[in-house]
């Protein structure tokens, strides 16, 4: 680790605690707008792993959502299994998956790579339609009681780990690495960096909070549809976040779930198609003029902040 | 036991509609191959040609054959805008993409598929919509041909042959080609790459708007804002499986694609059709990442 | 590469991006605060005033047309009630009031609009939204937050098989889709045709379309062809192709509207004319013959409900049964007043359906109270313009019966069940 935590580890410790007291104390209401707050933010986490820190771009993240959601589901349904051992299972297959898929696709480069996520997103899709045990083109039913708070304080928890894990990678030799990459791979390699582990190593976080993530959302919907969970809007959602909210860093993925999920919310029951597309927009200004997303701007307009945020 | 008309009958089926997925494809190929960036937004544009023929039906009673030049003529100029906008900056002083020029195009490119497919939704309504075009079918023994899909698919191969000729025959195609080849040489020897280049991004959004009008045959009730989410899929594994740049690859990838979903049903279900058809690319970016075609 | 000059200056940009992405939030976040916390205190009407019944419904995508035709009946059941004295608790009469959102036939949107419609809208009744794969998505919710939920658009057995207390419904299950067309053939000398079954791999056109086996084959028809395709496909021809080369007669299947003149277009580009055609819901809408024009002729469709059946209070009487809500002439006549409603199709029928039979079931029940509604709603049986209504101990539809539409020289007639039916069904199709 380099150097003492900063400002920013404590102001997202700051943020979190008040989104467990919102959670505590303004009702179920409140809660059920905040848990998907907090679902965005896992996704966009371990998006941030892979893409916004190693660069290559995940088009098919959704993928590891799916795992996670169908683990979740499959478990809780047909064996009465707990939902916090579906989530935890869900994580650890998302891994696997990651490990397995990461082996064989992290040696394509930028373009190859993206459309190839994109490919096995489909090509799962169709897998799975298959399988009546897996719900086939319908659904399979999460039957649980409703324990909102539970749900809530599941997916709290796993974005805490994930803020404290980013922030940790970015401050320390990894993290140094990682960068290394991000900026030119050949180089990278010739002096020291190891870029097939790194690779490896942020699919691999990538596909366990994906898991994760995907494994509250089945929970918190109680269920999951073959079409909805590989349903590409979730990928696109989570890049968008972490380009407009900043790649690779700490505070990126959970400004840019604020700043894409809430004026959603509140544009959902009035014209739902203007929340997607003002994403697109500012997707758009973010990658031509701000490729490193509002917390990159913030940094380079003042010194102060620059050395505050990261 | 599968018949072995069933697999015959399959076999020409996938020949027809692998010609027009070539003709989807091909304009991404051309782009991705002279200027060297993938537009992630391809599906979309693809469904705006869609749309074109639906409206152009509509209002006008064009078939999709009578619609696919006029939704070229729209694409050059969509082509042109698309250039000016998003990739002007980052092309006008390089000689190749860098990997993070690559990145800004990826996500611009992104952001610019969520914009107009939401827009699309919001201007059409999500409800599926078709072109109603079937002027009967052909018989050979006891196969039956519906000439529609046997009109779009030549009318593909032409606009293939087309591009290729002149890519190959006419000078200012010569010079597209150079510029794909070593844009500084381009340049020195008079061309003036900025000129070179959106043509070559306005030729392909032509053929891929095109391309969208011919789609419409096969699917009959399947226009809709979002059909982009399956095709540019399909395009990238078809410009994949072709190479990159290399012409006749959109027609190699394509009619692979098409035989492969179509032939492999008779044997499975049409979800391993499909998802055999996807995962192709994966051992073809494993073992000969160029593409199939040999040059 | 080095870096690109920036065109405004990133002190400028900065200001401009954090103001602008700041006043978003900010106002988002206000506006929800003053609209939920200031402006009306929650779930105050709850003792009060209306009888807010909440539901989501398909005004955009893939079942917009279905949707449409639903909104339409549920509105028009509603104003009627109102207008007839409204539903009467401990005495006092209150109107109903609609609240409804567009689901955009998206089942990621359901249980967002539907905690929204509980939590903040304070809905005291819910109606499911339209289609099986919806309603799925949506029941969990009533459980959740414990709301009685009435399903008129979900039909599939399923939904009824996870022990859901709260949510019942009154259209007749998918398994008892293509009862009426197979008797028919079976009926009919018939049952030597081969039969192939082709359908959208969605919950709804499972359920519908495995039952259809299961009962063929039970009354020993041949089943050569059963396959399913994705909602994704477009392109059916290599399975009706192969249906065909199985050498089957009949075709049974499809999915929603959309599916059916997705088959019915493919079958003429493949060159097959099936003797027999049965499709799931898109038959019974006038969009479907007037986009097919010819090639809709002679094909069948299974229905809940057409305006032409004979479900009054006489035959309520007849049959010793409580009649409640509209008969077949005010609802289509209440009907008509709603705007873009067309002609009332079934959903239309089963949508309105449900309005009704929840408003009796409240004024039964005398009482908002979700346990003592839901009781009421066990207990039920009734008759409505709509037909029976009676449910099991799942909340399965058992009482209501359905029939077997055809279209013919440009117009839909009741084919099936003879007791109902006003013409018979003419056979072979010949695709024109």
């Amino acid at each position: 680790m380099i150097g003492k935590p900063g400002l920013t580890l404590y102001g997202l410790f700051i943020v979190m605690a008040l989104l467990a007291a919102a959670a505590l104390l303004l009702g179920v209401a409140v809660s059920s707008i905040l848990v998907l707050l907090l679902v965005y933010a896992a996704l966009a986490y371990s998006i941030n792993f892979i893409t916004g820190m190693i660069g290559y771009v995940d088009f098919g993240h959704v993928l590891f959502m799916a795992i996670g959601s169908y683990v979740l589901a499959t478990l809780v349904s047909y064996y009465g299994a707990n939902p916090l051992l579906g989530v935890g299972l869900g994580a650890l297959l998302g891994l696997v998956f990651a490990l397995g898929i990461g082996l064989v696709i992290l040696r394509f480069r930028g373009v190859y790579f993206a459309i190839t996520t994109v490919v096995l997103v489909l090509a799962a899709y169709n897998i799975v339609l298959q399988f009546p045990q897996l719900g086939a083109g319908g659904e399979i039913i999460v039957n649980l009681k409703f324990q909102p708070l539970a749900t809530y304080f599941t997916i709290w928890t796993i974005v805490l780990i994930e803020i404290v894990l980013t922030y940790y990678v970015n401050r320390s030799r990894i993290g140094f690495g990682i960068r290394a990459i991000k900026n030119n791979e050949d180089a990278a390699s010739s002096i020291g960096v190891s870029p097939r582990t790194l690779k490896l190593t942020g699919y691999m976080l990538g596909g366990l909070f994906g898991g994760a993530g995907g494994a509250v959302y089945a929970w918190s919907i109680s269920g999951v549809t073959a079409g909805p969970a590989f349903d590409f809007t979730f990928s696109l959602l989570m890049l968008a976040m972490i380009i407009i909210g900043g790649v690779g860093t700490s505070i990126g993925p959970l400004l840019g779930a604020v700043v894409v999920y809430i004026p959603s919310y509140f544009l959902l029951t009035t014209v739902a198609q203007a929340q997607p597309l003002i994403i697109g927009l500012l997707v758009i200004i973010m990658a031509l003029f701000l490729p490193d997303g509002i917390v990159g701007l913030l940094r380079r307009s003042n010194e102060h902040l620059r050395l505050v945020l990261e | 036991m599968v018949a072995a008309e069933l697999i015959v009958t399959d076999l020409a089926f996938g020949l027809m509609l692998g010609c027009v997925f070539s003709v989807v494809a091909h304009g991404l190929n051309i782009i991705w191959g002279v200027v060297k960036v993938v537009n992630i937004a391809h599906g979309e544009f693809i469904m705006l040609g869609a749309y074109g023929a639906y409206f152009l039906n509509l209002f006008a009673g064009l078939t999709p054959l009578e619609t696919a030049p006029v939704d070229a003529a729209i694409g050059l100029l969509v082509g042109y805008a698309f250039y000016y906008a998003f990739l002007h900056r980052e092309l006008r002083n390089t000689e190749t993409i860098t990997l993070q020029s690559e990145m800004v195009t990826l996500a611009a490119t992104f952001g610019l598929s969520l914009f107009i497919s939401n827009l699309a939704i919001i201007l059409f309504t999500g409800n599926p919509v078709g072109v109603n075009y079937s002027p009967g079918t052909l018989q050979f023994g006891y196969l039956h041909v519906p000439i529609a899909a046997l009109y779009v698919a030549i009318l593909s191969v032409l606009i293939i042959t087309g591009t290729w000729l002149f890519l190959e025959r006419t000078l200012i195609g010569s010079t597209i080609r150079a510029y794909a080849q070593d844009v500084t040489a381009t340049e020195l020897v008079g061309a003036n790459p900025a000129k070179v280049a959106s043509l070559a991004t306005a030729l392909g959004f032509a053929v891929t708007m095109a391309g969208g009008a011919l789609l419409t045959v096969w699917i009959p009730v399947g226009i809709n804002p979002l059909m982009g989410a399956l095709y540019a899929p399909i395009s990238f594994v078809i410009v994949v499986l072709g190479g990159p740049g290399k012409m006749w690859g959109s027609l190699v990838g394509g009619l692979t694609l098409g035989v492969v979903i179509d032939v492999v049903q008779a044997f499975t279900t049409v979800e391993i059709a499909y998802a055999a058809a996807f995962l192709i690319l994966i051992p073809v970016l494993v073992f000969r990442p160029e593409g199939l075609l040999k040059r | 590469m080095q870096a690109k000059p920036r065109r405004l200056a990133t002190r400028t940009t900065a200001i401009i991006v954090i103001v602008i992405v700041a006043l978003v939030v900010a106002s988002s976040g206000g506006v929800y605060y003053y609209v939920n916390y200031v402006a009306r205190p929650p779930c105050a009407s709850a003792t009060s005033g209306n009888m807010k019944v909440g539901f989501t419904i398909s005004l955009t995508g893939t079942y917009n047309v279905e949707g449409g035709k639903s909104l339409a009946g549920i509105q028009a059941a509603a104003s009627w009630i109102n207008d007839n004295g409204g539903v009467t608790v401990n005495g006092k009469a209150r109107n109903i009031t609609l609240d409804y959102y567009d689901d955009q036939s998206s089942s990621t949107l359901v249980p967002q609009l539907y905690t929204k419609i509980i939590t903040q809208d304070c809905a005291q009744f819910l109606l499911a939204p339209y289609s099986s794969a919806l309603t799925g998505a949506a029941a969990p919710l009533a459980e959740q937050y414990n709301r009685v939920m009435l399903s008129h658009g979900g039909s599939s057995d399923t939904i009824w098989t996870h022990g859901y207390q709260n949510v019942f419904g009154v259209l007749s299950p998918a398994s008892s889709y293509f009862k009426n067309a197979i008797d028919w053939l079976v009926a009919n000398n018939h049952s030597g045709d081969k039969l192939a079954i082709l359908h959208a791999d969605d919950t709804f056109s499972t359920a519908a379309s495995a039952a259809a086996a299961n009962y063929a084959a039970g009354l020993h028809l041949d089943v050569v062809y059963n396959d399913k395709y994705s909602a994704t496909t477009q392109d059916l021809s290599t399975q009706l192709l192969a249906a065909k080369a199985a050498g089957a007669e009949d075709l049974l299947g499809g999915g929603h509207f959309d599916d059916g003149l997705k088959i019915v277009h493919q079958l003429s580009s493949v060159g097959w004319t099936p003797k027999f055609i049965s499709l799931l819901v898109a038959v019974t809408e006038p969009e479907f013959q007037q986009q097919l024009g010819g090639a809709a002729n002679l094909v069948t469709g299974p229905s809940q409900w057409e305006t032409i059946v004979t479900y009054s209070p006489a035959t309520a009487q007849a049959a010793n049964i409580p009649w409640y809500g509209p008969n077949e002439t005010q609802f289509v006549n209440y009907y008509s007043k709603q705007s873009n409603a067309g002609s009332p199709t079934y959903h239309s029928g089963e949508a309105g359906a449900a309005v009704v039979v929840l408003a009796d079931a409240i004024q039964t029940a005398n009482s908002t109270d979700t346990t003592n509604v839901r009781q009421a709603i066990s207990n039920m049986h009734i008759m409505t313009f709509f037909g029976q209504f009676k449910v099991d101990a799942t909340g399965k539809q058992s009482g209501h019966s359905m029939v077997l539409v055809q279209w013919q020289s440009g117009g839909l007639v009741v084919v099936a069940p003879d007791a109902v039916a006003s013409g018979t069904v003419k056979y072979p199709y010949t695709g024109s």
